[in-house]
This record gives structure tokens, sequence and C-alpha cells, in this order.
């Protein structure tokens, strides 16, 4: 497998440390070399956070450059918007449709940009899943970032077995099967394309 | 921390974690800190995995170092770590333990913040290792994090000094691959007397500065055969790149073709090594974040070199950065990442924001209608600094608040300007380095200095993540510190002492307001403890776009949920509450003027 960059964004309290943990476990568990970064501190309620996974078999910096992400996983919109220059011209983006409105829009100084998902759909290829209606179908909104896993796990060359171990080291036990169910409905919503 | 099935016995460790697994290994004893980020998690990992090891959150960064101290005195390898500004405040103890030869191992760790990600400041403290007689390392991923803190361990032994351990905050965070070793144990010897030794006042202290001096040329000297400084040939003796930290594996990733000097000790610099180096090279080019540590070094010690006229002396250097600079210096000839950004800085910015249900957020409220100017102090609550909230004037440093209210006031009464102050504190601020501030506000106490100090008492370090303070103990039965900061105060010789429940608004509003009023000083303490510790999960809120007149009197309070929303038959924007963030805490509902806004049982549609 060639190096492969995985950037992810949301907004602090989403779970985006969490959902870094499962990428890099699945990876290092399928015996490849993982760097990773997450942005955390100050931003961590409520503020914008991102990371980054570089999987490869050697990788040197965790940092992924402008325009060298293969993949954005975005767990809210406008945080796919503000990331959208990591990705290559063929890159692609994951996003959770659940819309957080920043303090800004909130206290009605900015818009919350209507079209995001339509306008970022006409440069990358993109897949939208309302994750936390999803998890709540499922029992809880807590595993939505699973979904977006599942489809992710579609693009890396990585046995299932190793996402499978690599949630089960990351969840609390009491929510292993909601999880795993999560990402098996993420795995298959490409397959039925 | 995952185990890789093909790379046998290695695990991926964040930098934190990895030394938190280094000092375990090196039969570490004793451990403590003051939390901050980006280093919090060192300690939390020995807390939890490492139960042989004693690990304390202390009351503040002095203490977590004498502590570490102490432990190093009774021969004990021991470990301090803490955030760059931390370091601040264990200077005191830092700058004269440095002089005396350690028994035990003892390691600094120091949570460098490059971009300042989670600081108020950007300091670089291999400059206050070189300024302690210290030796600093450097490590530049997770295995080196674990590797540098047992090489610290051992560099403090056999040159008796205390060795800081530099990592900065994009490593603490960041995973990558470590190979495990079982733990060694090291029992202390015990406390071995030495006065000349221990008694750091003259004249015992006179032969130390000497001491201190022959320890760092002697390890200047052994710099290149620790293993740790290395050499990486390429081709053509055009230039000699030095760097050290992430900064290498970021000039790594560009591929380049250009011979490289790998530091990993950054004090002291093996200077006579590489002064024989450069003369194979035309050019030697410093790559490092922050301030010209190692440029300056080279250049006091008469080795030409080029280094920040190429590359930025604040943020980050990540690989875009450092292929900019060595274009800059004609090293490279095309920039692949030219004009490029990662972040579209015109989307809708994203600040951070108390959590639904924060305490502070009600006390913030009362304090932006009172229209009074406010000193701030170190925590979550200094994000009522900014956007949208922007009540505080002031934010410095911990514990800052109270001698800057005091002095204020006094300066105001002087010029005739004099005017009612308010200053707040938490509770881990307050015990950190806001006690000392308190007393000293009953000197020279002017009954019409109009001063209000409120302790924003959550019983949690909050922005770090939740760790005790000296008071958790009265919300939390597994905490051992029960400090009861009303009768501390009381006993400090104050009497205008009032506790107030922030979640009955309209009281607390009352209260802080007549505080504000009366002349003096006054001390309000609130007693709601932190929403993410101790977590409310009350039936939540909804709002009746009938009732609700668009007044945003709940919108300004700034809670997640809270949101102007288009209803179905209704022109104007009315409020809305998200079901799925509201956590129950009323105060939206209380400062609504029409009652337009009520809980979930009380039946709204």
């Amino acid at each position: 497998m060639r190096c492969f960059n995985i950037m992810l964004a949301g907004v602090g309290g989403q779970g985006l440390v969490l959902t870094t943990s499962i990428i890099c476990g699945a990876a290092f568990a399928a015996g490849y070399d993982v760097k990773s970064n997450d942005v955390i501190g100050l931003s961590q309620r409520g503020g914008k956070v991102w990371g980054s996974v570089k999987i490869a078999e050697k990788v040197y910096s965790p940092n992924i450059p402008a325009g060298e992400a293969d993949v954005l996983v975005a767990l809210e919109p406008l945080e796919a918007d503000r990331w959208k220059g990591c990705l290559r011209k063929d890159g692609i983006i994951i996003v959770n449709t659940g819309e957080m409105p920043p303090a800004h829009v909130a206290a009605e100084k900015m818009e919350y940009p209507p079209d995001i998902i339509k306008r970022l759909s006409e440069s990358f290829k993109l897949y939208a899943i309302d994750a936390v209606a999803e998890g709540k179908r499922l029992g809880s909104p807590k595993v939505a970032n699973t979904f977006l896993i599942g489809i992710l796990a579609r693009y890396l060359e990585l046995p299932r077995e190793a996402w499978q171990e690599a949630i089960s080291a990351n969840v609390p036990a009491g929510f292993l099967d909601m999880n795993i169910k999560a990402f098996d409905i993420g795995y298959d919503l490409l397959s039925q394309e | 921390m995952q185990r890789g099935d093909f790379m046998s016995g290695k695990v991926l460790m964040t930098g934190n974690q990895a030394i938190a697994r280094g000092f375990y290994e090196a039969g570490g004893l004793v451990a403590a800190s003051y939390p901050g980020s980006p280093t919090v998690e060192i300690l939390e990992t020995i807390k939890h995995e490492y139960k042989q090891i004693y690990s304390e959150f202390s009351v503040n960064e002095k203490v977590a170092l004498e502590v570490a101290m102490g432990a190093s005195f009774a021969g004990a390898r021991a470990l301090a770590s803490m955030k760059h500004v931390g370091v601040n405040i264990a200077s005191d103890p830092l700058m004269t333990f440095t002089q005396t030869r350690t028994a035990g191992g003892f390691v600094l760790v120091s949570g460098d913040d490059p971009g300042m990600a989670s600081s108020q400041n950007e300091q670089d403290n291999r400059l206050l290792g070189k300024f302690a007689n210290m030796a600093v390392l450097d490590p530049s991923d997770s295995q080196e994090a674990k590797d540098f803190t047992k090489l610290a361990l051992e560099l403090s032994e056999a040159y008796g000094m205390p060795v800081m351990l530099r990592i900065t905050s994009r490593l603490c965070h960041s995973r990558s691959a470590v190979e495990l070793s079982e733990r060694v144990e090291k029992p202390a010897e015990g406390f071995l007397p030495d006065k000349s030794n221990f008694n750091m006042i003259p004249p015992n202290t006179f032969k130390k500065q000497h001491e201190m001096r022959a320890r760092i040329e002697s390890l200047s000297k052994a710099a290149m055969e620790l293993g740790i400084n290395f050499l990486e040939d390429g081709s053509g003796k055009e230039a000699l790149i030095i760097t050290s930290g992430l900064a290498y594996n970021n000039l790594l990733e560009l591929g380049l073709d250009i011979p490289v000097l790998k530091l990993g000790l950054v004090y002291p610099l093996p200077v006579e090594k590489i002064r024989q180096l450069s003369k194979a090279y035309k050019r030697l080019i410093v790559i490092e974040e922050m301030t010209p540590f190692i440029e300056n070094e080279l250049k006091i010690n008469g080795i030409a070199c080029e280094g920040k006229e190429h590359f930025s002396f604040t943020g980050e250097l990540g690989s875009e950065e450092i292929e900019a600079g060595l274009y800059k210096a004609g090293l490279v000839d095309e920039e692949r990442f030219s004009g490029k950004s990662i972040e579209d800085k015109s989307v809708a910015p994203r600040l951070p924001l108390f959590c639904a249900g924060c305490p502070h957020r009600p006390v913030f409220d009362i304090l932006k209608k009172s229209g009074r100017k406010v000193i701030g102090d170190i925590g979550c609550y200094s994000l009522a600094g900014i956007f949208p909230i922007e009540v505080l004037d002031t934010t410095i440093s911990m514990g800052s608040s109270l001698g800057t209210i005091k002095g204020m006031a006094k300066a105001l009464k002087l010029s005739g300007k004099s005017e009612p102050l308010v200053a707040v504190i938490g509770d881990s601020t307050f015990f950190h380095s806001g006690m000392t501030g308190m007393v000293n506000l009953l000197h020279q106490m002017d009954p019409e200095d109009n001063m209000t100090v409120i302790i924003l008492n959550n019983g949690t370090t909050a922005m770090t993540g939740g760790q005790h303070t000296a008071s958790s103990g009265s919300y939390a039965g597994e905490d051992d510190m029960h400090v009861d900061i009303e009768g501390l105060l009381r006993a400090m010789g104050f009497e205008n002492v009032i506790a107030v429940d922030q979640f009955k608004y309209k009281e607390a509003k009352d209260a802080i307001d007549n505080e504000i009023k009366r002349p003096g000083l006054s001390i309000v303490i609130t007693t709601r403890p932190c929403a993410l510790r101790f977590k409310i999960k009350e039936p939540y809120f909804r709002v009746d776009p009938n009732i609700c007149i668009a007044c945003r009197s709940c919108i300004r309070t700034n809670c997640p949920p809270l949101r102007m929303k288009k209803y179905e038959g209704i022109e104007k924007l009315k409020s809305s509450i998200n079901p799925d963030m509201c956590v129950g805490c009323s105060v939206c509902a209380q400062v609504c003027p029409v009652s337009a806004i009520k809980r979930i049982s009380e039946g709204v549609e």
C-alpha cells in the first residue's frame, strides 16, 4: 500500500481523538507504520478540533501538508468546508451531516452556509450520512463516528479483523456490539451503490 | 495504546504515553505534576497504568518539582512534568536545586507549545534549561520520547545534574510506534546526608558554580558519543542542515538529498565536533522552532551558520514551512506546497465555548449585564475574554487576578478615578497561586477600595480534563482533599464572604450586584460543580415559539444548544433548543423575561 493520508476534523467533544485512535489501531494491527496527530487543548469544548493519520511502510512526519490528504473525515459539515484544502484533487470527503452552528452563527453575526454538502460534492467524491440520527436508530448517538469509520474502511486495504480489533480496544465493552453494527452499516453502504 | 501484530513487540503511543512508559521502565519511583496542556497525559498515564510509581497532581508546579526533588534527594528516580509556563512557577526551587549534585536521577519534562495551541505564551524552555545549567533533550517521535526519558535519568545520575526533556505540543499528542522493554527496578538508596551539597547557602554555593560549568563542558565533549546526535549523509558539500525534534521528521518527509545533523541533545551542543564537521560544508543551516537557540549557541562559539533569516521565529515548522525556508535559502529548486493552505480562513470561525450546563455561564451573564471591568485569570473561564462573551478585561497568568485588582484599585484611587472592580478566579487556580495574592489583599486594606472577588469553585481543574483540586472532596467522595474555601478565607481574616448558587439566577444576580455596589472588599464563592466532570442529567428544555418574543436574552447566554430558528407559520425567527445537547441546567429559562422556555416534563409541544 502506498502512503495513505487521512485528515479528521470536527468539534470539541465529538470524539475525534477516539476516532483517530481507532483508525491508527486498525492500520497498526495490520502491520503498517502509523503516525497521528490530535490538536486538542484550548479547543477541547465546542472549538474546532482536527487530527491526521498517516499510514505507510514507513512514516516520518505525522502532519499532512495541503493537498496531500486522500480522505477527509469530517464530523460536521462546516468543518469539512474549513479543511477541504488538505485534499488531493481526487480526494474523498466522508461527512456527518448533523450541523453544529458555531458561536458567530448562534449570535447571528454570520450565516451557516446552506449548501456546503452540495458545493463540496461538486469538487470531491463525497459520502454524507446523518450519523447521529443513524446512531440513535441503533441505540446511541455515541456510535455516530463509527459509521464514518465503516465508510472509510472501504478505502483502506486493511483486513476487517484489524478494524474489529481496533474498535474493541477503544470502545467500552457495553458499546462494542453497537459499534460493530455501526461499522458494518458504514462498510456496506458503498457496496450498495 | 494498541499492539501491532506484525510489528512485534511494538505498540502505538502518544509522546506523553511514551514518556510515562520510559519513566516506568527506568524504575522511576516518584512522579509529580500540575495539570497543563500539552503534558497532562503523562501523569494521568502513570497514575492509571503504572501503579508501582507514587504519582500525584500537586497543588502547583513548584510543589510538584519539590516533591520530585525530595524523592531524588532520597536516591529515587524522579520525574516532574509540566507545561512550559509551569516551569516558570517551579523556577525558584529549580534554579537552586540545579546547583546540587543529584542523587537519584531527575527529569523535568517541559511541554513547549510552538504555535500556542493551548497556552498564553510561546516561551522556548530550551533557554530556561540553559539558564538552569541543565542538559536539554529534544525528542522527535514517541520512541525517542521514551528512550530520552530513560537517557535523561541516566545522564542525571552520571553527571549529577537534573535534566530537562523538552517536548513540543504536537509530539505530546502524536502517536507513533514504540518498542517496549520490561521495568528494571531501581530502589532508592536512601537519603545520604551531604550538608555541603544539599544546603544551598554560601559558602557552599561558591564551588557549585564551577561544578555546574564543569559538568556541562564534560557533557558537551561526550555528546557525540551518546548515539542521539548523528549525521545522516547526503550527496554534496554545499550545505549541512542541523535540526532536532519534530522538525527533523518534517524535513525527512520532503525526501531531500541534503546531509543532516540530527540532534537529540540540544544543550550542551557537541560544539567541537560541529566545528570540525562544518569545515566540510560551505553552509550550515539550522532548522528549529521558536527562538534561534541552536543557531545562537553555534554563533557564540564562532561557528558561522544561517537559520532564522529563512525560518519563522514563531509557530510550528511543518514540512511546508521548512520547504519554503529552504527555497528561500536556495537549497531547493521548487516549492511543492507554495500558496496552498490546509485551512480555509474564510469559513466561519469556531471558537471554544462553555459547555451546556457550565456553571460559569450564569456568572458571566450577570457580569456582562453589570458592565463592570473584570480582571480574569487562567482556566476555562479565560474563554470569557473572547467572542461572544467578552467580559474579561485582563488575562495574564495563574493567580494573577488578585494582585492585579489590588494594584489597579490603588492606582485608580490615587488618580481620583476609583470605580468598582471585579476579579474572577477558579478553585484550582486559587489553590495553585491565588491564596498568596488573597492574603496580600489584607495588607493596607482601604474600606473605600471597591473590589469584588468571585471564586468560581467548580471542584475541578476543568480545562485540562477534570483533575482534582484541593476542594474536589466537597463534590466527589473519592477525592481526599476537602479544603473549605469559605472557612479558609474566614480564618485568613476576611469578613465579607458569601456563597451563592449560580443556578438560582435571580438570587445570584442580586447577590453579585449588591457586592459590586458595596464599598470595600467582598468575596463571592459560587458553588456549582463543573458540568463536564459532574454531569447534569435533568429533563431538557424547549422553547414555545408562540410565547417567545425574540428578545435573545437566552441566546446571549451562549449555550451551545440555543439558536434562533424559523418555525413553520411564524414570520419572525424565534429561539430554539437542540434537545440532543441540552442538559437541563435551566439558566436560559431563568433569563427569559416571558417564561417561554419550559422543561419538557412540563408538557410544552
